[in-house]
């Protein structure tokens, strides 16, 4: 009786097979959870770019709810640089704030979009941001183009599908996406486009290359 | 000042909450791990911590872990800690990563590209 109602608020209203729930179920029970337990699939795209490019405007177009800060912690030891933190040499001392959003999408699948902290120095965090993302979406501000080469960079070394996203600030840009693709010299499966961080069509357009190019990928290695 | 003011959880150092430790038995808990709560918070033994009632709350409906740090302004290590004691204890279910990544599936892109089509 306890969770009886609490299911109801699940994704699978039909099927009322909720596993051993509340306490006393067995040990570990709520670790191996799968579709069939009402919990919908959460599914992950990591938005990068350099400092200042337009990130957390692109998560905020496209998210139903106001972009959320969280704060993930970083290991100093791990950096070898200097954080102005006030305690030097404490091992969890310091946080990084990250912004995201959230997509629903039907009645059991959840996107949510990551930014990633808009400098490089925070580049090891990534494997925690990027661990299970569908692609990222690597937002260039042609003024600074140099900016987004790490993103480029990592995405490109872990074999993470992404797409180029040349932001229009006020409408304009700089440099052609030809030029920009010539600039990064991503492979010529890798999309880039201009996008409007502003606007919702834009940035749904970018996300849909970018999912095309992950459903092709996962097709293609069985 | 009221004698809350001092109570208040920010004057904690946020590994305080879960005793110094760093990792949790749950394992690879992602970002966008959804945490659904299998109980009320009247439900919950009375031994709960206040950031346990949180968590309970919050996840009335499927949350993420990301989403839970944000609304409990606590670091997601911190809050994976939690989670995780909460769903050994069976309070909370945790939908975390297989090894073959979701991303992968075929099927689940499929949905995913025509969810977004879509909106």
């Amino acid at each position: 009786m306890r969770s009886d109602s609490m299911w109801e608020t699940t994704a699978t209203p039909g099927a009322p097979t909720a596993p051993g729930a509340g306490p006393g179920a067995a040990p570990g029970a709520g670790g191996d959870a799968s579709t069939s337990t009402g919990l919908p699939v959460s599914m992950k795209i990591v938005v990068a770019g350099g400092y200042a490019v337009g990130k957390t405007t692109l998560v905020g177009t496209i998210s139903e709810i106001e972009p959320l800060t969280t704060e993930a912690d970083i290991t100093v030891e791990s950096l070898g640089i200097d954080f102005a933190g006030p305690v030097a040499g404490q091992k969890t001392g310091t946080t990084v704030a990250m912004d995201f959003g959230r997509i629903t999408l039907g009645a059991d699948m959840v996107l949510y979009l990551f930014g990633t902290p808009g400098q490089d120095r925070f580049l090891f965090l990534w494997d925690e941001l990027v661990r299970g993302a569908v692609g990222g979406v690597v937002l260039v501000d042609t003024r600074r183009i140099e900016d987004c080469f790490p993103a480029v960079d990592y995405f490109e070394h872990l074999g993470i599908p992404f797409v180029v996203a040349v932001n229009l600030f006020n409408g304009v840009y700089r440099h052609h996406p030809r030029e920009v693709r010539e600039a990064l010299s991503v492979p010529a499966n890798v999309p880039v486009v201009l996008c409007d961080a502003r606007n919702r069509l834009h940035v749904k357009e970018t996300l849909v290359l970018l999912v095309e190019g992950a459903l092709r990928r996962a097709q293609h290695s069985g | 000042m009221s004698a809350g003011f001092f109570r208040r959880r920010n004057f904690v150092r946020p590994y305080v909450l879960t005793r110094g430790r760093t990792s949790s038995s749950i394992g690879s808990m992602e970002l966008h791990a959804p945490i659904v709560a299998l109980v009320t918070t009247d439900q919950l033994p009375k031994r709960a911590t206040p950031e346990d009632r949180r968590i309970v709350e919050l996840t009335q409906t499927p949350v993420s872990l990301a989403e839970v740090a944000a609304r409990m302004s606590t670091p997601v290590g911190v809050v994976r800690v939690l989670v995780g004691d909460l769903a050994d204890s069976g309070f909370v279910q945790v939908r975390s990563a297989p090894d073959q990544g979701e991303h992968r599936d075929v099927a689940l892109l499929e949905r995913l590209l025509e969810g977004i089509r879509a909106l």
